[in-house]
């Protein structure tokens, strides 16, 4: 529903910046969807005092005017109109005004230039007069912006009435709500009659109604107004309807209209003079009753339906629109006001069987308040004389077989803090109850509370406690269970993974103790001052073999090779994933996460289809890689030769992370091996999992557009000598143009007869591909030609072929 | 003539059915219907035959001749599905040869058990906590409200470090770690590794595995703990089983408890798993002593918390009928491969 902020503050007063009230009104609920500043339309049009006026030189009908718009030089424009005088007081579209879809741009008129154009009423969208430019009566300063000189400087807030809520449905409604939400007061507008036009006829003596169906119209209230008439309704009634987005029609549909908006409440007028015998008989329609509503379609009824007639024929869908038969003429002169109640379930019913909606059916389907009718129906009287004169006859005619009375609820002020964690005080509940008109009686620390019939949507306990707590505001309710973030995700998710991942290459998991015997390192080779050496002693142990705590868990893993080895089996991975312990001087000791991995024996089963294939230093390598891949971090590993000296010189490799060393891996030496009573083949890797968590950067998965341009792959052989690494090369090739060299690899490697001592041939092929274009052929070969000579140039190597 | 048509067939007939492949049927075809065959050349002598005779001989060659066509397409159907059949049985698998072995490994059966109980705790609502395997004694017995004479903290009992520090006997420690840290509301688990000098045996290892779990809040109250630990106990073992507790002490706890589950392997009834006793003892619980809370500058008044410890090893053990730890940290791959 559209509100017009003007109108609004006619019945509360509100102090506020726009955008803190529209703020406040989302968080009480009533959402604001969209502020649009009324007026906007008319940006560049100002009220122009046309100096002089004279006739264009080539053209009998052009007048060439001056025009004061309050700057610095009046502006020079071309007018076509008549009756363009000196003096007049004008609006005048400036250069950058929208005039509809037009946009006033600078113009040369029979070599003439126009810096605006002065506007007729049609064209401001005011009226259709389009005889002439429209002249301002009044006095008003050159430049005064024309939106204040129509008075519809206006906000208009776009909000979202959520369907419990039909009493939101007009300004009068909002203000309520609004008063509450500020804790103010509201008004409601002062009714009273002109007393020299007042009728002297009684309503009664000249209409009477009866309703047929209480069930589907619980009240009917008619007012007839003599002499009235019809004309386009005055600026003001205009400017509202359109704020709201209502086209205005004339002044007695537009009241209508008005009301709606005001009061929320749908009323219809029906022409005096076509309601046969005088008498209105709210009846269920007969099976095939014809009528023509108001939107010109003729509509075939049934018993579902509820109709407004006469003595003859049905004069309105009731509730929903009015028929044509006894529509507002230019010539009516007495008007029967309806101000009605109808039952929400049928008038859905109807409009959805008949496929028809509108303003009024809207609001009924919601509920409307039977027991404000009277006052409804005399502010329309009042506005009706105001806008088309009149005489309003005296009384209503009230027809109210049954009373709706006011629901009661009981609401426990213990119930209320229960529900919501408050401590609200019974005074508290009270003084909020109140302010929603809720008529109470106290009962201890409880209220019988009798909620007002403009309030269907109200009906138990829980839902007042709604309205309390909206009142108290829900950002002022704690919240309960809001946990702290205590654990370290990242380490639990990456040891998964990596647990998994191990386990899904063929891996089993080991677990051993975290003691140690001090003669382990020495097995290992290590060092006097290898870091692992930085060891904890216990003070109590179960004996030598059990006296410090582990700084690696490659010495465990070997004695679970050996155990495993002397069970005839010989081909096996393991690894383990637990944690390491070092002295740290002064302050707690340092445990860190650890996985050492080993393979022993084949890497590929023995296999009737296929030989068997001894772990290699590239298998455990490829496993390496792979972790990496899962782990996010491939882009920031590096390898580099390892001089740990449990491995063979020369096939072993340290792993890097942004250069920080996280682990190694390699062929053990025999005799390391044989220290452990290991008499197999077999290759380990060891990762420090805690640096390579403090070191890892974090990267999540974003998808990439897929590249539409096909990849284009182009081979090439190199003859290499012995001290330049693959990773080099590869490193140089791919630097060359990042954006369109995707990928570099490797795909052969060849040492015979024909390669010169100490060289070796390598065979890449690299993965060509742009996102913005197909690549060319020639682009490519230039490239190509360009990398050949770089590489040649950089390495002094030899290009075997391509 | 009707003699040398009844050799003929009688000639087909035999010829036919016993050829060999489908050429060798193609010259018995250009042997008896070819336009060199006998059969044409006693058609073309049809004519010469008196007008009594001519039509019998006709209707007899005609007979003899669809009879022998009839033949030779059926002798050809025969010969085409016996090559077909011969085809498939060369292309044929030996579906029973085995599939390329793909390796799979196993977690280790604690770490399968640990992922789970993560993961039922997670699934409560609860954050994953840890602290460290070497402790202060102030951790490990101070904070937790442990008295000095308490045997617990004797050389017997707990490794010392030589720096003075010791492996931490219980996961408990965490407890004070996280609510020195962290204010209310806490609802953690702590799984971790913890420490008793113990000699190996079937049951006791010097190395164990355990977790903690703690809520802290405003209104937690026994019932909670009651509540969570069935919730869990269910959810790991299944909703025959559930959960009692039996009065007991523990320093960091008031009232304490111990914990026994109905036995998860006779429901009840008595069985060797259980002693006979038809409950499975497993862990401790409690509410949290006001002392603990102190100890942290939590208001004791406003917030009471619970906090319990299960064995890892222990519920591992349960869950797959082990019935010796030292079998868990062996790491012998005949028990390792029943975990795939
Ligand atoms: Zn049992």
């Amino acid at each position: 529903m559209k509100i017009s902020y003007n109108w609004l503050k006619e019945f509360v007063p509100i102090d506020l910046p726009i955008e803190e009230f529209c703020q406040k009104l989302t968080m009480y609920g009533i959402e604001v969807e969209n502020i649009i500043h009324f007026g906007d339309e008319y940006e560049n049009i100002v009220v122009g005092k046309i100096v002089s006026v004279k006739p264009h030189p080539k053209s009998d009908h052009l007048s060439v005017c001056l025009v004061d718009v309050g700057e610095n030089k009046p502006l020079s424009v071309i007018c076509g109109a008549p009756n363009v005088k000196e003096n007049q007081n004008v609006p005048l579209a400036k250069i950058g005004a929208m005039l509809g879809d037009f946009k006033i741009k600078k113009a040369k008129l029979r070599g003439i230039e126009s810096y605006g154009v002065i506007c007729s009423e049609k064209e401001l969208g005011i009226s259709d007069d389009h005889s002439g430019i429209m002249v301002l009566e009044g006095e008003y300063n050159a430049g005064t912006p024309f939106a204040e000189v129509l008075k519809i400087d206006d906000y208009v807030i776009d909000v979202e009435i959520t369907p419990n809520r039909p009493d939101l449905l007009g300004m009068i409604g909002i203000a309520r709500e609004v008063a509450v939400m500020l804790d103010t007061k509201y008004t409601t507008p002062k009714i009273e009659f002109n007393p020299d036009m007042s009728g002297k006829q009684l309503t009664s003596e000249l209409l009477s109604v009866e309703i047929d169906d209480p069930e589907l119209c619980p009240r009917y209230c008619g007012r007839l107004i003599k002499n009235i008439t019809v004309k386009p309704s005055p600026g003001w009634v205009q400017t509202r309807l359109k704020a709201v987005g209502l086209r205005p029609i004339n002044n007695i549909v537009d009241i209508t209209n008005y009301i709606l908006m005001e009061y929320g409440h749908p009323l219809h007028a029906f022409d005096y003079e076509n309601i046969s015998e005088n008498k209105i008989i709210v009846r269920r329609a007969k099976d095939g009753e014809k009528i023509e509503l108001l939107d010109e379609q003729i509509y075939t009824l049934s018993s579902q339906n509820l109709v407004i007639a006469d003595n003859e024929k049905p004069v309105a869908l009731a509730g929903i629109m009015g028929g044509v038969n006894s529509s507002i003429l230019s010539t009516t002169k007495d008007i029967v006001l309806e101000c009605a109640c109808f039952n929400p379930k049928n008038i859905r019913a109807t409009s959805l069987s008949l496929n028809l909606e509108s303003d009024s059916s809207y609001r009924f389907e919601r509920g409307m308040d039977p027991n404000r009718l009277e006052e409804v129906i005399d502010r329309t009287a009042q506005l009706i004389q105001l806008t088309a004169g009149g005489e309003i006859c005296k009384g209503i005619v009230d027809v109210y077989p049954k009373k709706i009375l006011p629901k009661k609820v009981f609401l426990r002020t213990q119930r209320v803090n229960h529900i919501l964690d408050t401590k609200l005080q019974p005074y508290t509940i009270k003084s909020y109850l109140l302010k929603f008109e809720f008529t109470i009686f106290e009962k201890g620390e409880n209220f019988e509370v009798t909620i007002p019939t403009f309030r269907p949507d109200l009906e138990r306990e829980i839902d007042i406690i709604e309205e309390i707590a909206r009142c108290y505001g829900y950002k002022n309710i704690h919240s309960k269970f809001s946990l702290p973030r205590i654990e370290d995700r990242q380490k639990r998710e990456t040891i998964r993974k990596i647990r998994s991942h191990l386990v899904n290459l063929g891996f089993f998991e080991v677990c051993n103790l975290s003691f140690a015997s001090p003669d382990v390192f020495d097995k290992l080779n290590l060092p006097k001052d290898d870091y692992r050496r930085n060891i904890i002693e216990l003070a109590n142990p179960l004996g030598e073999q059990f006296s410090i705590l582990r700084t690696t868990l490659i010495p465990d893993l070997f004695s679970n090779v050996a155990l495993n080895l002397s069970h005839k089996l010989e081909h096996f991975k393991l690894f383990e994933l637990n944690n390491v312990y070092f002295k740290n001087e002064n302050n707690l000791p340092s445990e860190q996460v650890s996985l050492t991995g080993v393979i022993v024996g084949d890497f590929v089963p023995k296999y009737w289809n296929s030989k068997s294939q001894l772990s290699s230093f590239f298998d455990v390598k490829g496993i390496l890689e792979s972790l990496f891949k899962i782990l996010h971090c491939t882009h920031y590993i590096s390898f580099k030769k390892s001089d740990e000296p449990f491995y063979i010189t020369g096939q072993s490799s340290d792993v890097l992370l942004n250069d920080v060393k996280i682990g190694s891996y390699g062929i053990l030496k025999k005799d390391v091996l044989s220290n452990f009573e290991i008499k197999a083949h077999a290759i380990i890797f060891d990762i420090n999992v805690s640096t390579l968590l403090s070191h890892i950067p974090h990267e999540e998965i974003y998808y990439k557009e897929v590249i539409k341009f096909p990849p284009v792959l182009r081979d090439i052989a190199i003859i290499v000598p012995q001290g330049i690494s693959v990773a080099e090369i590869e490193t140089t090739i791919n630097s060359f143009n990042p954006e369109i060299i995707k990928n570099v690899s490797l795909f052969d490697v060849y040492k015979g007869s024909q390669i010169r001592e100490n060289h070796r041939s390598l065979a890449f092929s690299i993965t060509f591909q742009s996102d913005k274009s197909t690549l060319t052929d020639k682009y490519i070969d230039k490239l190509f030609d360009k990398i050949v000579k770089k590489l040649l140039k950089k390495y002094k190597i030899e290009l075997r072929h391509r | 003539m009707k003699e040398e048509i009844q050799t003929l067939r009688q000639k087909a007939l035999e010829e036919i059915p016993i050829c060999k492949n489908l050429k060798e049927l193609e010259s018995l075809r250009i042997k008896f219907l070819g336009r060199k065959s006998k059969l044409s050349s006693l058609l073309g002598q049809i004519g010469q035959l008196s007008k009594e005779q001519r039509p019998i001989i006709g209707d007899l060659l005609n007979q003899t001749k669809r009879e022998i066509e009839n033949q030779i397409s059926e002798r050809k159907d025969a010969l085409l599905l016996e090559t077909q059949k011969k085809k498939i049985v060369k292309q044929e698998l030996d579906i029973s040869f085995p599939g390329r072995p793909i390796e799979i490994g196993a977690k280790h059966p604690l770490f399968k058990i640990w992922e789970e109980i993560e993961d039922i705790f997670i699934s409560l609502g609860f954050e994953i906590a840890e602290g460290p395997e070497i402790e202060t004694e102030y951790y490990n017995f101070d904070a937790l409200n442990t008295p000095e004479w308490h045997p617990a903290r004797n050389l017997s009992d707990t490794f010392y470090l030589k720096n003075g520090m010791l492996l931490r006997t219980e996961t408990s420690p965490v407890q004070i770690r996280v609510m020195e840290k962290y204010k209310p509301p806490i609802r953690i688990i702590a799984p971790g590794r913890c420490y008793r000098n113990d000699k190996p045996d079937a049951s006791h290892s010097p190395v164990f595995h355990q977790f903690e779990a703690l809520v802290v809040d405003v209104g937690i109250t026994f019932a909670d703990l009651k509540g969570t630990l069935d919730s869990f106990v269910k959810r790991l073992f299944g909703d025959k089983t559930h959960s009692r507790f039996r009065p007991h002490f523990f320093p960091f706890t008031e009232p304490s408890a111990e914990i026994d589950i109905l036995c998860i392997n006779c429901n009840g009834k008595g069985c060797k798993l259980c002693k006979n006793t038809g409950w499975l003892e497993m862990g401790g619980a409690g509410m949290v002593d006001p002392e603990v809370l102190k100890q942290v500058n939590y208001d004791s008044e406003k917030y009471t918390g619970f906090a319990f410890g299960l064995g890892i090893d222990r519920i591992t053990m349960l869950r797959y009928g082990i019935h010796d730890i030292r079998i868990l940290f062996k790491n012998d791959l005949r028990f390792l491969q029943q975990f795939v």
